[in-house]
């Protein structure tokens, strides 16, 4: 049977999902700035247009803002998660052959479907996600991840097509589309490998759907050879549904104004500490290391950092002795005269929770690894129950000093009582 | 079907739209044996559903108040009486009859308000 893709991918996402909330806006130019209201992340169509790059620095480009009327504003990941779990959910209740790729796509496998059109599908889902969930879509349908994601990209470009584009068939439709596609915007080759291919004298997706599999291998290795074979239509990725777990987890935050007082930065790693901590337990893994770096402000003089690894005898996720044993070790080569910008907590070398049950050394004190996990699994769950920060640790509490500026936030509409958007009888 | 008490009974006797409660209780929603979920009862959709805060005092005899919740369903289409949440020029959402609104500038349906009593009203 003949594979088919098809890779839903969200318009502008994060702006998309503030548009939701604030219609207005429709029209006008957005742009969504990373956490701390450092860059653009997300851009609408007209702030493309007034040439916003992105990862523009909003330092740079506030008075820009400001003259063209552009709506910034710093990202909200809470709503962002809510809306891309409720298109996860109506994609998945299409076909459960689904891979979530990133916050805003995903891949379909629709070979066991039977669908007549697939061009006119794609415009039946896009109508149905935006209405049921009020985010513009578009689809590109393929038989391979890397032409499905080709024909997305040619779908989303040219308004034509009002979104979808299936390119199921080969021939010189499918071909032309190709040709429209620059080589740097094809999935896999990026900015890295893009050079090496424009000096063979590729330059779009079609010249390197027609370069030999073996000329491919040579230049790209096995990578190249599967990207051409893709190119034609052949599948040799097939969707991703493990979840694979992570090798780390980092979590990291710029202070709201820069500090030497400890015990600022102490409740910074306490806070960072319990949500890295929490992503590990959600993945069932426990760390051997965790590492702490502090930063001064790059973009001043007289950039340094401090950085500390702490090694655990019996591996953990428990807040708590994640927490102590960084900022004891921190403790001692912490400089106070040295004003700090920013702190990352990065959790490694992981083992899978279920293999500490079988440890047969009896090296881990497993008794107490069981009580831990308890008190862990309540405290999550409190959490997850009553809302991020219900219960925290007392050193997370210390200073809320660190708190980055969120001015520019918009209400977590969809994950917070208070903050839902408000409609007047009339 | 016996007419409700309450609230959203009082709707029945002036004729707008709350009829949509006429379904209320939807009994399939619920397996055997499970315990009764409000959840399953006041959102069928849940990928399409989104809670709005009720601002305005005019509605007291329809037993809506200031601060009330209202459920609201994307997926559905709303028919002539049915309550929808809808954007007006000039910026803001508003809760009315559908024959106020526009197919073009309905938000979504209104499927339920929740009010809350005295404690779980501060």
């Amino acid at each position: 049977m003949k594979s088919v893709y098809a890779l839903i991918d969200c318009n502008n996402f994060f702006v998309s999902c503030e548009r939701l909330f604030r219609p207005e806006l429709e029209g006008r130019p957005v742009v969504v700035l990373s956490s701390n209201d450092g860059c653009a992340v997300s851009r609408s169509q007209e702030a493309k247009e007034l040439g916003i790059p992105m990862g523009a620095p909003h330092f740079k480009f506030r008075d820009f803002f400001q003259q063209h009327d552009v709506a910034a504003f710093s990202a909200n990941f809470e709503l962002y998660g809510d809306i891309s779990e409720r298109i996860t959910n109506l994609l998945a209740s299409i076909t459960p052959h689904i891979e979530v790729y990133s916050v805003d796509e995903s891949f379909l496998d629709l070979s066991e479907l039977d669908i007549d059109h697939y061009q006119a599908w794609g415009h039946t889902i896009r109508a149905s996600v935006l209405r049921h969930i009020g985010i513009p879509v578009s689809i590109g349908i393929a038989g391979s991840k890397t032409l499905a994601k080709a024909a997305n990209d040619r779908a989303k470009k040219l308004p034509d097509l009002n979104g979808s584009l299936d390119l199921t068939e080969q021939g010189d439709m499918t071909d032309q589309y190709l040709a429209g596609l620059p080589i740097q915007d094809v999935w896999g080759i990026g900015w890295r490998l893009s050079p090496k291919l424009r000096a063979e004298g590729v330059h779009t997706a079609l010249d390197l759907k027609r370069m030999s599999v073996h000329r491919a291998q040579q230049l790209m290795g096995i990578h190249g050879r599967q990207m051409v074979t893709e190119l034609n239509g052949e599948a040799c990725l097939p969707l991703t549904r493990e979840h694979k777990p992570q090798a780390m987890i980092m979590r990291g935050r710029q202070f709201g104004e820069d500090t030497n007082e400890f015990y600022v930065i102490e409740s910074a790693i306490a806070s960072l500490t319990a949500r890295a901590a929490a992503a590990l337990r959600g993945e069932r893994q426990l760390a051997r290391q965790a590492t702490v770096t502090l930063h001064t402000n790059r973009h001043k003089p007289g950039y340094r950092r401090v950085s500390e690894t702490v090694h655990f005898y019996t591996p953990t996720a428990d807040t708590g002795t994640i927490t102590s044993q960084l900022t004891g070790a921190l403790a001692v080569t912490y400089n106070s005269r040295v004003a700090y910008h920013r702190a990352d907590i990065l959790l490694h070398d992981f083992v899978s929770e279920n293999s500490l049950q079988t440890d047969l050394l009896g090296t881990v004190d497993l008794d107490s690894s069981q009580r831990s996990h308890q008190k862990m699994q309540v405290v999550d769950w409190l959490n997850r129950r009553h809302g991020k920060g219900t219960i925290t640790f007392a050193a997370e509490a210390l200073s809320q000093a660190w708190q980055p500026r969120k001015q520019l936030m918009s209400p977590r509409y969809t994950s917070t009582w208070d903050e839902l958007p408000v409609a007047h009888l009339r | 079907m016996e007419p409700v008490t309450g609230p959203y009974g009082a709707s029945s006797e002036t004729g707008t739209s709350l009829s949509v409660h006429a379904g209320f209780p939807n009994p399939a929603a619920e397996r055997n044996g499970a315990p009764l979920s409000l959840d399953k009862l006041l959102v069928r959709h849940p990928s399409s559903t989104y809670f709005f805060r009720i601002r305005g005092h005019s509605w007291h005899r329809w037993g809506v108040f200031d601060g009330d919740i209202a459920v609201i369903d994307r997926a559905l289409t709303p028919r002539e009486r049915e309550l929808v949440v809808w954007w007006q020029e000039g910026g803001e959402f508003a809760l009315s009859p559908f024959e106020r609104a526009t197919r073009q500038n309905t938000w979504g349906t209104v499927t339920a308000i929740i009010h809350p009593f005295g404690e779980m009203s501060r």
